[in-house]
């Protein structure tokens, strides 16, 4: 409290108490003209503190009581202070007006959950996308209204990592992406998208490829047919010895590209992991070698070493060719004089098969990317020796398909080694 | 709406009793629903691998009905609900028998799309199955909000469509009945297509008793073997006086 804003009310009641005195000598009653005269100032105190309480009371800023001195500046402070603080609640209003605003407006679905997965707010996109009903809605289970069994158990597993994508049911092939997103004190954001166009693309995509791939066979069969035929008859001249094997040459590589198509076509249309069978990998890795030693020309070292005799759940046949590209991926990439061993071993953290080489390696940069369609490392070089391009994609696709992990490890100029990481629960231990 | 509110209960374990028994409805509702979707592409995609899948599935959802049946037998047992609460579980006890049936009409149906894929499909012959098809599915979704929302205008107006599950089902009888007589060929298949028109004919029924109990629930009256008119008309009697 400032010195002034004392002085000020206490030098007014000086000036009444020295009046009523002076007003006390003329009539000749000093105590009685001071007394009333205080009494006077009072009764204004009084009255002005329930003008102002009413007032207080009333919530109203605009009908202050109307006053001067220090009541008037008072009320004129409690006014200002109650303004300031409107102006910002109107400003944080219309900031989550706004907000709120915004966030209906986003073209994909955003639904707030309560820990216990009731909604509480949700927007038009989201009520479209979901069928949700404006104020009925709030406060009901989200999963008593969404019911599809996949949302479902993503909204009850509690681990909101991996979005879910659901056909939304019907004949009508609408196809929605769900993700969760926990926030505040155990609060969910639950974000819905239509992706029914993107789906249908994927889809177009799949059937194109298999289709063509499948289209692709017979011509080239007949094709690679008669320039085998051709490159056998000796009565065809010498000049066009060269190109008859060459062609017969790429129509191989075609086949065995169409080949590798269907064969991820085909893993792509299968729906689960499939359970499988026990395969002895042992067995599985000798006849890959004895395979590939059979088809080479010259001797190449390639190692086996079993260090398990775990069998592997899984399809057999899938199994045989994701580590049949590992092997001919080795074998192509290092030199004849080089090494490849292939492992089998099994440890806490489930099965391993590694093939390692003492090829050419791969830079780091590539690592990343080897196991896309076509992607290849050096053009050239990997055309020359005859690849389809798909034989990671299709080492990729198998090991999903068995909840396993492809794991590349390269130093260039050293050697590479490849290796799967299959789960324990994969495993099945000899009898 | 008295009956609406299940929210204030001195125990609040007998409030996550009854919730859980919701949404253990709801959930056994969305397998049923997706068990018919899937039934209903099989057919008309001709997929009967995904035929196959859906009548080796049904033993999940017989399952779920024991399951909600044995709970609810607790919560009586246990709780002696009254009122709103033990219409409640009177409700749910009878809509899971409906839901169980709708699970074993999805089974038949996906077995005869499982035999039908293996056959050449006709050129446009599943456009009735699909529009009849769509408007049951139409009223299982509908029954089961009605039924999670406690919204009995819901569950009056979707009660009401079963009238058009059941003109279609007609229709495609009398098309087929012709089919029959203009090819004795067609017989077979003209058959099966029955088989599934009809399964589809009474899961609109089921989705219509479901309703039925949703309207119990909420308001506390029986209205089974009711003309609908008559229904409404209470209904909205009731609900001026309100």
């Amino acid at each position: 409290m400032s010195p002034s804003s004392w002085w000020d009310p206490l030098a007014r009641a000086a000036l009444v108490a020295g009046a009523a005195c002076l007003a006390g000598l003329l009539i000749g009653h000093v105590a009685l003209a001071v007394a009333l005269a205080l009494a006077v100032m009072l009764a204004r105190q009084l009255y002005m503190l329930a003008q102002v309480r009413q007032w207080l009371r009333s919530d109203r800023v605009d009908l202050a009581p109307d006053a001067g001195g220090a009541w008037g500046e008072a009320i004129g402070l409690i006014g200002r202070l109650f303004r300031r603080k409107q102006y910002h609640k109107r400003r944080m209003l219309q900031l989550l007006r706004e907000l709120r605003s915004s966030t209906a407006a986003i073209a994909d679905g955003v639904v707030m959950l309560n820990p216990a997965a009731e909604i509480l707010w949700f927007n038009r996109a989201a009520a479209r996308l979901l069928h949700l009903r404006g104020r009925t809605d709030i406060g009901l289970r989200v999963d008593n209204l969404v019911r599809r069994p996949e949302f479902v158990e993503y909204l009850r597993s509690g681990n909101y990592a991996v979005p879910v994508i659901v056909q939304a049911g019907g004949l009508s092939d609408q196809y929605l992406h769900f993700q969760i997103v926990p926030y505040g004190a155990g609060q969910l954001l639950l974000m819905v998208r239509d992706v029914t166009q993107q789906a249908r693309l994927e889809e177009m995509r799949k059937d194109f490829v298999a289709n063509a791939s499948h289209e692709l066979r017979s011509p080239l069969t007949v094709i690679s047919g008669y320039l085998e035929t051709l490159s056998q008859d000796e009565s065809i001249a010498a000049d066009l010895r060269g190109p008859i094997d060459a062609m017969r040459r790429q129509a191989l590589r075609m086949t065995a590209i169409v080949h590798d198509l269907l064969e991820l076509s085909r893993l792509e249309a299968e729906e689960a992991a499939p359970t499988g069978e026990p395969v002895d990998v042992g067995g599985l890795l000798a006849r890959l070698r004895s395979d590939l030693l059979a088809r080479l020309s010259e001797t190449r070292d390639v190692q086996i070493v079993i260090d398990s005799s775990d069998r592997l759940l899984g399809v057999e046949a899938q199994l045989h060719s994701a580590f049949g590209n590992l092997l001919e991926n080795a074998v192509k990439y290092t030199a004849a004089d080089g090494t490849i061993a292939m492992r089998w071993w099994r440890d806490e953290h489930g099965g391993h098969l590694a093939v390692r080489d003492t090829g050419i390696g791969i830079a780091a940069a590539h690592i990343p990317r080897l196991t896309e369609r076509f992607y290849r490392v050096d053009p050239g070089r990997s055309r020359a020796s005859g690849g389809s391009g798909l034989g990671l994609a299709i080492v990729k696709h198998v090991l999903q398909r068995h909840g396993a992990r492809l794991l590349i490890e390269s130093e260039e100029g050293k050697g590479s080694t490849f290796s799967c990481h299959f789960l324990p629960a994969r495993l099945v231990p000899p009898a | 709406m008295e009956a609406a509110d299940f929210s204030h209960h001195t125990s609040r374990r007998f409030n996550e009793d009854l919730e859980r028994v919701r949404t253990k409805v709801s959930a056994m509702g969305g397998f049923v629903e997706e068990q018919l979707s899937r039934a209903l592409t099989a057919l008309v995609a001709g997929d009967s691998a995904m035929g196959q899948s859906v009548a080796t599935q049904d033993y999940k959802v017989n399952g779920m009905e024991v399951s909600i049946d044995e709970e609810c037998s607790r919560i009586l047992a246990t709780r002696a609900p009254a009122a709103g609460d033990l219409r409640m579980i009177v409700a749910t006890i009878k809509a899971i028998t409906d839901l169980e049936r709708i699970g074993d009409e999805c089974e038949k149906i996906a077995l005869i799309a499982a035999r039908l894929a293996t056959e050449e499909r006709p050129e446009d012959h599943y456009r009735e199955v699909k529009h009849i098809g769509r408007v049951a599915q139409g009223m299982v979704r509908d029954a089961l909000d009605a039924f999670a929302r406690l919204d009995a205008d819901l569950a009056v107006r979707t009660a009401r469509n079963d009238r058009i599950v059941d003109e279609e089902y007609e229709s495609i009888q009398r098309q087929c009945i012709t089919f029959m007589m203009e090819d004795p060929r067609m017989i077979r298949r003209a058959l099966d297509v029955m088989w599934v028109v009809r399964s589809l004919e009474r899961i609109g029924d089921h989705a219509k008793n479901v309703c039925e109990y949703v309207i119990y629930m909420v308001h506390g009256k029986d209205v089974r073997h009711r003309s609908l008119e008559r229904v409404e008309q209470e209904l909205k009697g009731q609900n001026t006086r309100e």
